[in-house]
């Protein structure tokens, strides 16, 4: 069985995927093993998207094993048409030369076919293995009820929405759907979580710790179109630390539990992602800094109680496929993900 | 300062599943040996590349030799170079060196002691490390009393300003019962059993972790885990390795002492407990401590009938001709030492009545491995009789290492018109279906001993139950040293190993 060039795996009929699967694994010999986790659906309406994903679950595959459905839908073709392929990830593990194999079946949905989504989903899940469904599209009404009450982790992007603030509506209308079953997963939001785990480390240390209700100015630099990601960073700092967003005339501010007043500013610099999160009070100030295609952290503590001091850490990658990883590897649910987007949802653009 | 009445970092909440460690000093005593070099600093280090140490951390080196910070620093990025499982990436490794520095002394100058309280002290103001000191005992044994004595006298068992201190103690937590209690008595003299780490780093394995998930996680196993519906249970360590360069050591220690009484009981424990009652570290130990103190003892004429200790002779491995254990260099020729041992275990428990353990383990064995099979009884032999069909029992194996998993064996009909039947395996890899590298034990448990979670570590109650345990064999051993017995390298052991499962009906599984 061999694949037609340009063709993202073996053309099948969509009602015969099940045994052609089957034919695809009885034809490998017994060095393959497949296996799977999960059901990875990734929903897309670009194109080019089916080379691009197809790369993608190809490269963390090795790592993470699922079944990967692949949707490209064009719902404004003139023409209905829906046609499928199956394909399998194969990589060596272990010292046997055992090749492990994650399967992909890959749909195009032109014209009205693109409304079949959910029984596309529906009758091609591997059974009971979690869903995890990526929509790489904007999330439109009316939203279909029992395809969102069956996904298990509902992931998306918010760095990618043009319009944020109406979109974070629909997510949260999705999650009122299932009783707040699904796991929202922002990719955005992952990103964050070496800049998180970074501050944290910072306020390990003990004079440092003993700053932190002192703080009375937050300074971030992103790059331009970055702003929801530093605004979700922003607000996990204010959730966590208990402090409320206020309006007053013109100017957004915190204020802590005392009253303090806690002014920030995001700012708009050249660079990738965000580039610098500056906390300072009274007598410190610190700061974590990621150089652009850094892979470490520089962390800056300046405090009276403390000497100077600058520290290198981890930062990892930001690539889609180690983000995605990140994501699927970690799992649980993301308590904090809702408060910090509660804390700022007045200041998100759209 | 602003305000001191936070106690807790609110912004470490959600970052993770665990504890995070708090900003200590890890002062190791033996830091010029192997195991600071082979595995302390490579943990440290890839503990510090996945972020997982906090900022506020120093490392330092106490030994006797003379050197400077930086030649310490050189031979230990040298070390973690060579040894670590993440490729060191020059950045990383110095902003980490530089929490490294070395102490000079002698383990049995009390002045060396004192100086080392003045430079943590320096270091607790220097790096924020709130005054809490870790103490690793990687020493050679005979050295951890004088260590812990001049510990308590400079008031290093005492965290400063309000800091804990804890002691890790690596094994073998003594050479017998009266030896672990002395030594016990000795840590206990300086530090309290809820500061002290007895690392077995066994437990620190992923898969040794996974037991407890496997059994009590998972209601297919518990229902079945017990006499009604299990056969016997086989606890296998097999290396095809000698004892390259430890024959000092293990020439006065044996595979009894050095395997069976810390690890392999350990495994035992794990998989014949009760489930605790809550996830807490005293909870789960004191659970297998009920197990070890529902072994039956092993004494006098019995030790020949249950327990098997072998030695290997000369043979071959992979190919290769390789010596016997007597001719072994720092080995004595007449050495009576035990390179194999193979026991039946009885858990006398309502759980475990009339389910033996066979545990076994040994060097120059063909295959390495270490595994828990759990067999479960046969089916009643009426159905497929008639058909001549031979069915095997299912097995469960929990793979320890390498390629750690789990594997059940069963039965199912082979394709055709006629009945045929075959065993089949269904078999669960963490390396493929988690793909990333798992942690090695040592990152696991320093980050617990720095977090103050002692639940993967070996209490002093635990401790002194396995010992009481393995002494009453190895008196027996004393008194009636010809039943050693002998066996070629490259052979799964001697004969009468074979002999003592057959007993049961069974035999060893093939690795």
């Amino acid at each position: 069985m061999e694949a037609a060039v340009n063709e993202p795996g073996l053309p099948v009929e969509i009602g015969r995927i099940d045994k052609e699967l089957g034919r695809l694994w009885e034809s490998s010999d017994d060095t393959k093993t497949r296996a799977s986790l999960l059901n990875l659906v990734i929903y897309s309406e670009e194109p080019g998207a089916i080379d691009c994903n197809t790369e993608l679950i190809s490269a963390i595959a090795s790592q993470h094993a699922f079944r990967a459905i692949l949707i490209l839908a064009n719902p404004g073709a003139a023409t209905s048409d829906a046609r499928a392929w199956i394909s399998a990830h194969c990589h060596l593990a272990g010292k046997g030369g055992r090749q492990i194999c994650s399967e992909q079946i890959t749909f195009r949905l032109d014209g009205e076919s693109a409304a079949s989504l959910p029984n596309i989903v529906f009758s091609h899940l591997d059974s009971d293995l979690p869903l995890c469904f990526w929509s790489q599209a904007d999330f439109r009404e009316p939203l279909d009820e029992q395809l969102w009450s069956w996904v298990d982790r509902l992931i998306f992007d918010s760095a990618m929405w043009k319009h944020p603030a109406s979109q974070f509506a629909l997510t949260k209308k999705i999650l009122s759907l299932t009783d707040g079953g699904t796991i929202l997963c922002d990719l955005n939001w992952t990103r964050l979580h070496r800049w998180r785990l970074a501050l944290a480390n910072i306020f390990d240390h003990s004079a440092a710790l003993a700053c932190l209700p002192g703080i009375t100015r937050i300074r971030i630099e992103c790059a331009p179109g970055k702003r929801v990601k530093a605004l979700l960073l922003l607000g996990w700092l204010s959730a966590r630390l208990g402090w409320s967003l206020q309006h007053l005339l013109s100017e957004n501010f915190f204020l802590d539990k005392a009253g303090k007043h806690i002014a920030f500013e995001i700012l708009e610099t050249a660079g990738p992602g965000i580039s610098l999160v500056e906390l300072s009070g009274e007598n410190f100030r610190f700061s974590l800094r990621r150089p652009e295609n850094g892979e470490f952290f520089h962390i800056s503590m300046q405090s009276r109680g403390i000497p100077d001091c600058t520290m290198t850490i981890g930062a990892g990658h930001e690539r889609v496929g180690d983000t995605l990883l990140a994501e699927l590897s970690r799992g649980g649910r993301h308590p904090l993900y809702a408060e910090a987007l509660d804390a700022i949802t007045p200041l998100i653009p759209g | 300062m602003l305000n001191s009445a936070i106690q807790i970092n609110p912004l470490r909440e959600g970052l993770g599943g665990r504890a995070t460690p708090e900003p200590c000093t890890l002062v190791i005593f033996g830091a010029t040996g192997d195991l600071t070099h082979r595995k302390l600093v490579p943990a440290l280090y890839n503990l510090a590349a996945d972020g997982a140490l906090p900022p506020a951390m120093g490392v330092v080196g106490f030994a006797r030799r003379d050197k400077t910070d930086e030649i310490f620093r050189s031979e230990l990025e040298e070390a973690a170079r060579k040894y670590s499982r993440q490729s060191i990436n020059d950045e990383l490794w110095k902003s980490f060196a530089s929490s490294i520095c070395y102490h000079r002394s002698g383990f049995d100058d009390l002045a060396g002691y004192e100086s080392l309280a003045k430079r943590l002290d320096e270091l607790d103001a220097a790096r924020g490390t709130r005054g809490n000191r870790l103490f690793y005992l990687a020493a050679a044994p005979d050295q951890f009393e004088v260590i812990l004595e001049n510990l308590r006298k400079s008031g290093l068992n005492r965290g400063a300003n309000g800091g804990w201190s804890r002691v890790i103690v690596e094994k073998p937590f003594g050479t017998d019962l009266p030896s672990a209690r002395q030594l016990n008595t000795l840590v206990e003299g300086a530090f309290p059993e809820a500061d002290t780490y007895r690392i077995d780093h066994y437990l620190g394995k992923e898969t040794a972790q996974n037991i407890m998930v496997l059994r009590f996680a998972n209601a297919l196993f518990e229902a079945m885990w017990n006499a009604r519906y299990i056969d016997h249970i086989q606890i296998t360590a097999s290396e095809p390795l000698g004892v390259e360069g430890r024959a000092g050591y293990y020439d006065k220690s044996g595979a009894l002492r050095d395997m069976v009484q810390n690890h392999l009981l350990q495994l035992l424990c794990l998989t014949a407990m009760e489930p605790p009652a809550g996830l807490d570290a005293d909870a789960i130990r004191d659970e297998k401590v009920k197990v070890l103190r529902s072994l039956r003892p092993i004494e006098g004429s019995d030790v020949s009938k249950y327990v098997i200790r072998g030695q290997y002779g000369a043979g071959a491995i992979n190919g290769k001709r390789v010596a016997a254990y007597r001719d072994e260099a720092n080995v004595d020729p007449e050495s009576m030492t035990e390179t194999f041992v193979a026991l039946q275990v009885n858990v006398d428990n309502w759980r475990w009545a009339g389910v033996p353990f066979f545990v076994r383990v040994g060097k120059r064995l063909p295959k390495g491995g270490t595994e828990i099979a759990v067999h479960f009884k046969s089916v009643p032999p009426v159905l497929f009789k008639a058909t001549g069909e031979a069915v095997d029992d299912n097995v469960l194996v929990i793979r320890i290492q390498p390629d750690e998993g789990v594997s059940l064996r069963m039965s199912a009909k082979m394709p055709g018109s006629s009945l045929r039947i075959e065993p089949v395996k269904m078999d669960f890899h963490y390396g493929t279906s988690f793909g990333k590298a798992t942690p090695e034990a040592y990152e696991r448990l320093l980050l617990d001993a720095m977090s103050g979670d002692p639940t993967l570590f070996a209490r002093r109650d635990e401790v002194e139950e396995a010992w009481k345990f393995v002494d009453a064999i190895r008196e027996a051993w004393i008194a009636n040293p010809e039943d050693l017995t002998f066996y070629s390298s490259g052979s799964w052991g001697p004969a009468e190993a074979d002999e003592l499962i057959k007993r049961h009906g069974t035999t060893w599984r093939r690795l």
